[in-house]
């Protein structure tokens, strides 16, 4: 018996110190921060090698090739805790190329270059380029969500004309250009100025049948500077069109997210000058009804916010009624440019706002006899009617008194 | 039986808890949204019905035996080989359990954990363990639950709650799902989960109180029903039914998505797995130590430490003749209904049978 104990202890302590099979130090990974796409223009697609395909047999899928741009930590450079004064010069990140016929593709001639195994454990950034967003990104999707590595945490963003140009910017803020393009983001979340909205949260909205994702738009400013430039809103899983920045304040209002971090400037009537106003808090509530056999919408908003800045002193704030003058033009500028926001992303077909959800949700019998699926959504998507009642208020004034 | 009778009715709750709570939680929304899309709490609710007679029909007719455990009573309820029957096909079923809870935990593993590891090695270590931990008796058995059951119930509270701030309530409306068109089979498949908490009529004959076993069972398993529906509930809030049909194993996914505030820990994925490891452990223990016990009890053998070992390289055979995972899901739903007719209805006939003929113990 003890003999049998002792056997089987023997067993289970081989098995546990025999050694480990998914044992890999971290210099010999290579750690990828960011990746960025591009369509693969002619002399690219002709360098390519013949990695996961032969021109005979596994033959690739009839797409346009892509060019993925990668920025690798390099072990040991990456700095950690706070910088020492010079002498370190050295770029904590490599930058390679690799071009393919899907993404998988890619990433496999990219592997075949490099000596160290891919690690996407620690993928922050995927930049999209616009060409690519406006072709559709189902199949680079379903390669992401597929791979157990890749958070759904990551951010991805379309930037203006070419990605791989994002992946070489180097801020002086942060040491590593991924980083810094994820900071930007997440303070960016922070400050009220752009939606949550990282991999995870795309995928959601891109599933549900009655609500298109959006993506942050990015574009280079200067030479090592990045702005987030509006929102990038698909229909279904194709880019159709992009707001400005402002109008990513109006989207955000329409959703009731907060905080409010968009300012916007206000004509005070009869005067030339006017004030700057900045919300602070959004809060909406959607009623549907159906009308004639349409989806009818009644958004109510009520925004309350900050004066920030008055460019004169030819009136005071303190006059009667001022107040209440600058809060009707507000609620009545705040209702146009919502109702024009929502008819632009109409036109296009892409439900950014997700009524469709609150007709799926509320109104399931309509939604199971007319809609039931999501192109059936963008179209009725077209015809349906939104009554927008923003309601503004100033509450502070900061700290001068008129 | 020789046993002493120590299981307290907290003790026994506590093990149908843990036992129900297994490896099942990672699927479960998936099957609950693909049965009723935004209907899948309800679909859970309904489900639990079928679980709740089941246990309630076991304990039921343990009550009326208390010295006795299923596979004994049957021969006087049933006669001889039809009772033998009904056990063998227990057995079968149960061991067929414990080695599709070992695949779908070393699938889970490889994919997305242990990608070198060969997923021989995940399930053997898994069996061992149980194997090595069933020579123990009842009531050790019992403790061993105890110990794991606020490890497995914490952290899959913590993550339900914690990721509620990125739900969005219209997920979970209309409640009785847009297109409710496999809502009885969903019911079923989810009912199918709870069935190892069978393991109750080994408990009641080692229950120093049988006469509460009834509240114990019907209270651990209200516990376990409720953990699972808020696990439904929290994933299909926060990823919708059509996203949650996507994934493979949406609460995992859920875990990955989920972080604490103040950035302590970016991703619960981590945690989640551990847990999740006892988890499936303490559930396939209970399998195995139920098909173990179902053999000795079948051939009167005095002692059950003898099959543990043998019937190991068995339940890892049957582990690995399926192809892959996506076969493995199918024979998991197909088996888990069917197993239904065993763990819901073989004990409904026996207990009518009893009834009818007034066989009761005596004592």
């Amino acid at each position: 018996m003890n003999r049998l104990k002792l056997g089987f202890g023997l067993c289970l302590i081989s098995i546990f110190l025999g050694g480990c099979w998914d044992r890999l130090e971290i210099e010999d990974r290579a750690v990828v921060l960011g990746i960025s796409i591009d369509e693969a223009d002619e002399q690219d697609a002709e360098a390519e090698s013949n990695i996961s395909h032969k021109n005979d047999s596994f033959v690739p899928p009839k797409i346009d090739k892509m060019r993925i741009t990668a920025q690798i930590a390099v072990p040991g450079r990456i700095p950690l805790g706070p910088e020492k004064g010079g002498g370190t010069d050295q770029i904590p990140v490599w930058v390679v190329q690799a071009t393919g016929h899907t993404i998988d593709d890619a990433m496999m001639n990219l592997q075949q270059q490099i000596s160290d195994q891919l690690f996407f454990g620690h993928l922050r950034v995927i930049v999209l380029s616009e060409a690519v967003a406006k072709k559709g990104i189902e199949s680079i999707s379903s390669y992401f969500r597929r791979n157990s590595e890749v958070r759904r945490l990551t951010w991805m963003m379309v930037s203006e004309g070419k990605a791989e140009h994002t992946m070489n910017v180097a801020p002086p803020l942060e040491r590593v250009p991924a980083l810094y393009l994820l900071a930007t983001l997440d303070h960016a979340v922070q400050m009220g100025k752009f939606p949550n909205d990282f991999l995870g949260i795309y995928w959601i909205t891109s599933s549900s049948k009655g609500r298109d994702p959006y993506l942050p738009y990015i574009r280079i400013r200067g030479k090592e500077n990045i702005e987030i430039a509006g929102l990038a809103y698909f229909s279904g899983d194709k880019m159709v069109g992009v707001t400005s920045p402002l109008e990513i304040g109006f989207f955000m209002a329409i959703k009731g997210m907060n905080p409010g971090g968009y300012s916007a400037f206000v004509r005070v009537p009869g005067i030339e000058r006017s004030i700057m106003f900045r919300t602070t808090h959004r809060k909406s509530s959607t009623q549907l009804t159906i009308q004639n056999g349409k989806p009818h919408f009644k958004v109510r908003l009520s925004l309350e916010g900050n004066l920030e800045e008055k460019s004169t002193e030819t009136f005071s704030l303190t006059e009667p009624g001022i107040l209440d003058q600058i809060e009707q033009y507000l609620s009545r500028e705040a209702k146009k440019s919502y109702t024009s926001l929502i008819a632009t992303t109409q036109r296009k077909g892409s439900d950014i706002f997700g009524f469709g959800e609150y007709v799926r949700a509320k109104a399931p019998a309509y939604w199971n006899r007319h809609i039931k699926t999501s192109e059936a959504w963008h179209e009725m998507y077209k015809e349906i009617t939104v009554d927008i009642e923003p309601i503004l208020k100033i509450r502070r004034v900061g700290m001068k008194s008129s | 039986m020789e046993h002493p009778r120590q299981v307290t009715a907290i003790g026994a709750a506590m093990v149908i808890t843990s036992t129900i709570i297994g490896v099942g939680v990672l699927p479960l929304p998936r099957f609950a949204s693909e049965a009723a899309d935004t209907g899948g709490p309800l679909v859970t609710l309904a489900g639990t019905v079928p679980a709740f007679v089941g246990l309630w029909l076991i304990t039921a007719l343990g009550q009326r035996f208390p010295e006795k455990s299923i596979f004994l009573y049957s021969e006087d309820i049933i006669g001889k080989w039809p009772g033998r029957l009904g056990s063998a096909l227990l057995i079968l079923f149960f061991a067929a359990l414990s080695a599709l809870t070992a695949r779908e935990f070393g699938e889970v593993v490889v994919t997305a954990v242990l990608k070198k590891t060969p997923l021989e090695v995940t399930v053997i270590v898994m069996l061992l363990l149980a194997a090595i931990s069933s020579r123990n008796d009842v009531v050790t058995f019992s403790y061993l639950h105890q110990f794991y059951l606020p490890f497995i119930l914490a952290p899959g509270l913590l993550i339900a709650v914690y990721s509620l701030k990125n739900a969005e309530p219209l997920y979970l409306l209309p409640i009785w799902g847009n297109e409710p068109k496999a809502f009885g089979e969903g019911m079923l498949t989810i009912a199918s989960l709870f069935q190892v908490s069978f393991i109750m009529s080994l408990l009641i004959p080692s229950m120093s109180r049988p006469w509460k076993a009834m509240r114990a069972g019907l209270s651990g398993m209200a516990i376990a029903a409720g953990f699972y529906l808020l696990i439904v509930i929290a994933t299909i809030a926060v990823f919708g039914p059509e996203e949650t049909k996507k994934t493979l194993w949406p609460t995992l996914e859920l875990a990955r998505m989920t972080s604490l505030p103040a950035n302590v820990l970016e991703r619960l994925d981590a945690i989640f797995l551990i847990i999740w490891v006892t988890a499936v452990f303490t559930t396939l223990l209970s399998s195995y130590y139920l098909t173990i016990h179902a053999i000795s009890n079948l051939l009167r053998l005095r002692d059950h430490k003898m099959f543990t070992f043998f019937l190991l390289p068995f339940v890892f055979m049957l582990s690995m003749c399926i192809p892959n995972v996506l076969d493995l899901y199918a024979i998991i739903r197909l088996l888990g209904k069917t197993g239904l007719i065993l763990t819901v209805i073989y004990p409904l006939l026996l207990f009518t049978t009893a009834w009818i003929r007034k066989r009761r113990e005596a004592s």
